[in-house]
Order: C-alpha cells, then structure tokens, then sequence
C-alpha cells in the first residue's frame, strides 16, 4: 500500500498516522521487533517535524508519504521548515550528554531502522525498514 | 501488537513512606510525553527522596518520555533525590541499553526491590 498523508502541526495528530502505517505494517507480517522500531522511528521523525521543523506553526503541514509492502516499509516525512545539518546534533550517548533531555531522536532513529537518510535541505527524512 | 503499542497512557501514583511510586501503563508517545514530564516534575518540586517508576506495563516510550525522565533525575539530584526503574518490558529495556541511559539509573526487579534498598 502506498499513499500520502498530509497532517497538520500537532501532535495529537501523529498517533492516527502512526496508527494507519503500524496497521498496514502488521497486515504484511512484520514481527514485534520491527512494528516497535517502525513506530520509534515515525514518534522521532513526526516530533522533529512538527516541532524543530515546523515550529508547531498551525499554518504550515508535514506530509507523510509511505509506502509498506511484505519486503519493506518506507516512509517519508517532509516538513515546511527551513531545515538542519543532521550532522550538526551530538552524540546523545556521550558520557556528556547523558544527562541532556533531549537530542536522542536521530541517533535511535539510526539504531532501530534499516536506513535513515536526510535531503540536503535536511527538512525531509526517509526511513526504511525491511521485514524479517 | 500495533493496538498495544497504540495503547493511552495511564498513570498512577502513591507514596510508600518519604517514597512515590510511579506506575506509567500504556505507551508514552509525544504526545503524551508532556503528562508524564509533569508528573514527574511534582516529586522533583516536592523533593521526594526516591521515585520508583514501575514500567512493568510500559509498552512504547519515546524520546521525549526519557526526556522527562532524565529531568526528573536532574532536579532530583540537586535535593540528592534518585529515580529508581523497575521491570521495564525486553523492548524498553533495550531502548535504555541503546541510549546508554542504564548508566544513569538503577534498575530493580520490583518495586519492594527498589524501596528496600
């Protein structure tokens, strides 16, 4: 199935397309591990967007494109903001930064799916998932 | 299994002594993640020595749910307070292990457990 979404800034709107894609995924057979990691990977990726990228500006929109079959789940969140340098966050897992609140949704982003890779304006992620 | 991680959240608190016992069921998304961090930030206020968090029933936490952990655990420090985590479920579990933040709390079997030490 494949389809986009478009959803406003807020987050309470999040969890009906998390709920959407999580629904498509279990239909094609994807097993706990991997619904967690996709439903992770859509909670970081929506919150970016809709918070550092957006703004939670209610006149700006995140769109949400996916497409999941029973190989894998693809996913692309766009948001209108002006974009960052993922490369730019710290290691969230330095002794340094343990004790910081936030910074951690790229890196868990990279360690639960099988690929996560940033446009160069760096205001679109893509995220891949393969079953099994 | 998308239903659970799907699931509200519940939360649920009682003091066992100069102790609070946090139970956190369901799943803490972002858009949950503010009632939790509030939460939290009332024992932290009130300078509770020990907050136990019970996530046995914890499903799904997202960043932002650590986020208001991790606060809670910063302000607690400054009156020498700890929190103090209790079963989090395999997957939970993992996510603590992948941040690192296992070196930042302890981790009990039970809530008994973690108020007797």
């Amino acid at each position: 199935m494949s389809e986009t979404i478009r959803i406003s800034s807020k987050l309470g709107q999040a969890r009906q397309v998390e709920k959407l894609l999580l629904d498509e995924a279990e239909k094609f057979g994807y097993g706990e591990a991997a619904i967690f990691a996709i439903k992770l990977a859509l909670e970081e990726a929506l919150n970016n967007a809709i918070k550092h990228g957006n703004g939670f500006d209610s006149g700006k929109t995140v769109e949400v494109a996916f497409d999941i079959d029973a190989r894998q789940a693809v996913v692309t969140i766009t948001d209108q903001g002006r974009g960052f340098n993922p490369k730019s966050v710290p290691d969230p897992t330095a002794d340094e930064n343990l004790e910081k609140p936030c910074g951690r949704g790229i890196m868990l982003m990279k360690a639960y799916m099988d690929r996560v890779e940033y446009n160069k304006q760096g205001n679109q992620v893509r995220l891949v998932k393969r079953n099994g | 299994m998308s239903e659970k991680l799907n699931k509200i959240l519940e939360l649920a608190s009682e003091r066992r002594g100069s102790a609070a016992v946090v139970t956190i069921r369901g799943s803490v998304s972002i858009s949950d993640a503010e009632r939790l961090a509030e939460k939290l930030e009332t024992f932290a206020a009130e300078k509770v020595p020990i907050v136990v968090l019970d996530l046995g029933e914890m499903d799904f936490i997202c960043s932002a749910g650590l986020g208001a952990i991790i606060s809670c655990h910063v302000k607690s420090r400054h009156h020498h307070g700890v929190i103090k985590l209790v079963a989090p479920r395999p997957a939970v579990r993992e996510l603590f292990e992948t941040t690192r933040l296992t070196k930042l709390f302890e981790f009990h079997d039970s809530v008994e457990d973690a108020l007797a030490v």
